[in-house]
């Protein structure tokens, strides 16, 4: 039986995909390129990725039931599809070693002070191979129990931040030239809700519903966008040396010591969030595997990403400076075809049924 | 006169129950007319039996006819024809089997007298107030319970028997017009589909109904109140009641239950969502708690507030142990205390506590082999365990994965580990109803008898997760 998944809990998969990749390390290296216009970078490359939504309500609307296998195959013929999918395919990959070596990075520095690489890939990897296996809708429904405690979590911190000092970041000093590179450099971190297309058959929507989607999407927007002026109201110039965006806003504060270190809700929130996020590329991961390969099951999907993962991470990308590298460079070539392409393509796809069925009409 | 042997059918029953000591029979002659009686009197009452059937069979002065018997003769109610093959059946039912030489009809009476207990109030549901009623190991005294408070033609009540040796009878009970026809279909069919030879208890007929046996959390209901089955059947829910067992099976189970209480419908609704909120709390704590605090203790003391990492670091200063060997060993100490007490009589119960906890806890304090925060921490876990009774079983083995995942992973482990149970917990399915709902999925109108409780009046419809077929409460 097909697994299907409501409207609220596609919204919190899609806070958690607006999410991913930008609470850590991201403020930081925008800073370093743009100083505090990072902010209206975020915000422009939010709203570009935004239409994705309207994309998926109108695909979903001229296509019911079909899967985005389905309608690419059936307009675009099958060596073209699989070609996507492992476009995508690799994306994901990328994307999941992307969190985990920023989040990595976290944990080294923060929590464990010490080399603990074995720590998180023992915890980790059997978590988000599990939630693969069981399938997209006890996926959705965790991050639905889990949600509020993760709100509430990332309003803490941002609440918490306010006992500092907080003055207005000092915007608009970057040039067009490095505002525009930083958008470009910067797309592999964003693009997050193409995984919502991979859904596409799996979202039930009922008639009225498509506007509780915007509501996530600009919750998430607002939340993101609030970590980013506080963070650069607190550091200024230092921006640039706070890896770990989310949990730095609650340091040196006053009152906030005097209460305890609460530095734990800040880790228990990135911790959720982190695994969330790689529970959901991983599951991407899986479903382009299994169009790629249709006659293999979910455990192959599995065992390829965790040798794949091991390998890439563990040889090549374990540095996180190495994978930060890559995300500017070759990977933005991805992020272009996957980000900007691949939704026009489904676009034009979208045009053509539409005149069709107004011919039919 | 029909050519019916009655001694020699007797015979042959007799010979079919291996002669079994507590076989007995009767056998009357008048005028050339024979009845035969054949019983197990272990099972009858035998009083009864003098009274409504020996007495008056002895006194009539006509001619036997088969309609005489059944009409006048037997005092009894519960008077059925039945058929030659069913003979063993009816008798280890605890009837009376009434044979003829002048028809062919056999006649069974219902003369079933087990010893049995009064209902009273269960041991492990005890209330403050409402009824305090509990079901017993009768079957037939359980569906009086239900019936005595479901004054409803539409109650279905309907017998299957499961057991090659055993022939347990199992009665499927349910609201026609509130339960859900598929459940019912699906419960019938794996009840239908039960291969052993004995069911003793309901508990064990748990591993053959539930979708995933081999899990750690159970996936139905298990009730011993009638109050409580009685509201579970107006959501829509199906109830097993198991021949020979106090404990009342529902069907489909969200895990929610467990945090509700019968005593939360019988106070007010306020401090019942407050009394769940705490059941919780509990039950994280008794979860989390011991994991918790090892892996503050091992990677993340920064995190804990300076005087507590002082009095942590003082209390724990030339323990033998390492703070892993140190709780787990506190909690072994526990737990065997645990299992004592339950096994130990009454009387000894007392003595085995003191010794436990006050000579075992201080001694083994003062000797500097356990700390004081670390007997507090696992007392609390252990204490927390019971605000949920029914869940303590699954929860000390959580308890136990928590503590070798807090004190070996640290913080990553008992999230991961956190997120992979709600996980698991949402791929159950209790017959097609999800297993964390009102929660995951959300389902709004759910909520009002979720961890917070709304007035009963305003629980207009019944719970949606269990797809009634009237959904209305009217």
């Amino acid at each position: 039986m097909k697994q299907t998944i409501n409207i609220r809990q596609c919204g919190i998969i899609l806070i958690m995909c607006i999410f991913a990749n930008k609470l850590l390390l991201m403020p930081s290296l925008l800073y370093t390129n743009v100083k505090a216009d990072g902010i209206f970078v975020t915000a422009i490359l939010f709203l570009i990725e935004l239409a994705i939504i309207p994309l998926i309500f109108l695909l979903k609307k001229h296509f019911p039931k079909q899967s985005l296998y389905e309608i690419l195959k059936s307009r675009t013929g099958v060596i073209f599809t699989k070609l996507i999918y492992m476009l995508l395919l690799i994306f994901f990959l990328f994307k999941i070693i992307l969190v985990f070596s920023i989040t990595y990075v976290y944990f080294k520095q923060q929590i464990y002070k010490d080399e603990i690489i074995w720590i998180a890939l023992i915890s980790i990897l059997p978590v988000i191979n599990h939630s693969v296996a069981n399938g997209i809708r006890p996926l959705a429904r965790t991050m639905e129990i889990f949600f509020a405690l993760v709100l509430i979590g990332f309003l803490a911190c941002l609440g918490f931040s306010l006992f500092t000092n907080i003055e207005l970041p000092h915007m608009f000093l970057s040039d067009i030239q490095s505002f525009f590179g930083a958008m470009y450099k910067h797309l592999f971190s964003f693009g997050d809700m193409i995984f919502l297309f991979l859904i596409l058959d799996k979202i039930e929507i009922k008639e009225g519903e498509e506007k509780k989607v915007y509501h996530y999407a600009i919750l998430g927007f607002i939340l993101i966008i609030m970590l980013y002026f506080l963070y650069y109201g607190k550091y200024q110039v230092t921006s640039f040396m706070h890896n770990n965006a989310l949990a730095d806003i609650l340091v040196f504060s006053v009152q906030f010591n005097a209460i305890g270190r609460l530095d734990i809700i800040a880790m228990i929130t990135i911790l959720f969030i982190t695994i969330f996020q790689l529970e959901i590329f991983s599951y991407g991961f899986s479903d382009c595997f299994l169009h790629i390969f249709p006659k293999l099951n979910n455990i192959y999907s599995i065992i390829v990403f965790d040798i794949t993962f091991l390998i890439l991470y563990y040889f090549f990308l374990g540095k996180y400076e190495i994978m930060i590298n890559l995300t500017s460079t070759w990977l933005t070539v991805l992020a272009v075809i996957i980000n900007v392409i691949f939704p026009l393509i489904l676009f034009v796809i979208y045009l053509v049924k539409r005149s069709k069925n107004e011919e039919t009409d | 006169m029909s050519d019916f042997n009655i001694r020699k059918e007797i015979e042959k029953v007799k010979e079919e129950l291996n002669s079994c000591i507590d076989f007995a029979y009767r056998y009357y002659k008048k005028n050339g007319q024979e009845v035969g009686l054949i019983f197990l009197k272990s099972i009858i009452d035998q009083t009864l039996l003098s009274s409504a059937i020996y007495y008056p069979l002895q006194t009539f002065q006509n001619e036997f006819t088969i309609d005489n018997l059944k009409t006048s003769i037997i005092k009894c109610a519960d008077v059925k024809d039945i058929e030659k093959k069913d003979i063993i059946k009816e008798i280890l039912d605890g009837k009376v089997i009434i044979l003829t030489n002048f028809s062919l009809q056999i006649l069974s009476v219902d003369l079933y007298k087990f010893p049995t207990r009064t209902p009273s109030e269960p041991p492990t549901s005890p209330v403050i107030q409402g009824p305090r009623e509990g079901f017993v190991e009768d079957l037939q005294t359980n569906i009086t319970l239900l019936r005595r408070r479901l004054k409803s033609p539409n109650m279905i009540l309907e017998v299957v028997r499961v057991g090659s040796q055993t022939q347990t009878k199992i009665c499927i009970s349910y609201i026609k017009g509130i339960a859900n026809d598929k459940v019912i279909k699906e419960i019938k069919n794996k009840l239908k589909n039960i291969k052993t030879d004995g069911i003793v208890d309901s508990y064990m007929i748990l591993s053959f109904l539930e979708d995933k046996p081999n899990s750690l959390f159970k996936q139905i209901g298990n009730q011993e109140k009638p109050d409580v089955v009685v509201a579970k059947m107006l959501e829509g829910r199906v109830a097993l009641i198991v021949d020979n067992s106090p404990i009342v099976l529902t069907i489909p189970f969200v895990f929610i239950e467990d945090l509700q209480n019968s005593n939360d419908y019988y106070t007010n609704h306020h401090y019942s969502s407050l009394v769940r909120v705490i059941r919780l709390l509990g039950l994280l704590i008794a979860i989390i708690a011991p994991g918790f605090y090892l892996s503050m203790q091992i990677y993340h003391y920064n995190i804990l507030p300076l005087n507590f990492l002082v009095t942590i670091a003082n209390t724990t200063q030339g323990l033998p142990f390492t703070p892993f060997l140190e709780i787990l060993f506190i909690f072994l100490l526990f737990q065997i205390l645990y299992e004592v007490s339950l096994r130990l009589p009454s009387y000894l119960g007392l003595a085995t506590s003191i010794v436990g906890a006050l000579i075992l806890g201080d001694t083994g304090v003062k000797a500097g082999l356990i700390s004081p925060p670390g007997v507090i921490i696992v007392a609390l876990s252990k204490i927390a365990l019971y605000t949920i009774p029914e869940e303590a079983s699954q929860i000390t083995v959580l308890q136990l994965v928590f503590l070798f995942l807090g004190g070996s992973l640290g913080i990553i482990g008992i999230t991961c580990g956190a997120i992979y149970i709600i996980n698991y917990l949402n791929s159950i399915d209790s017959f097609g109803t999800p297993y964390l709902a009102p929660y995951g999925p959300k389902i709004s109108s759910d909520l009002k008898d979720g961890l917070f409780t709304e007035p009963i009046q305003k629980m207009k419809n019944r719970p949606k997760s269990f797809s009634p077929k009237n959904k209305e409460r009217v």
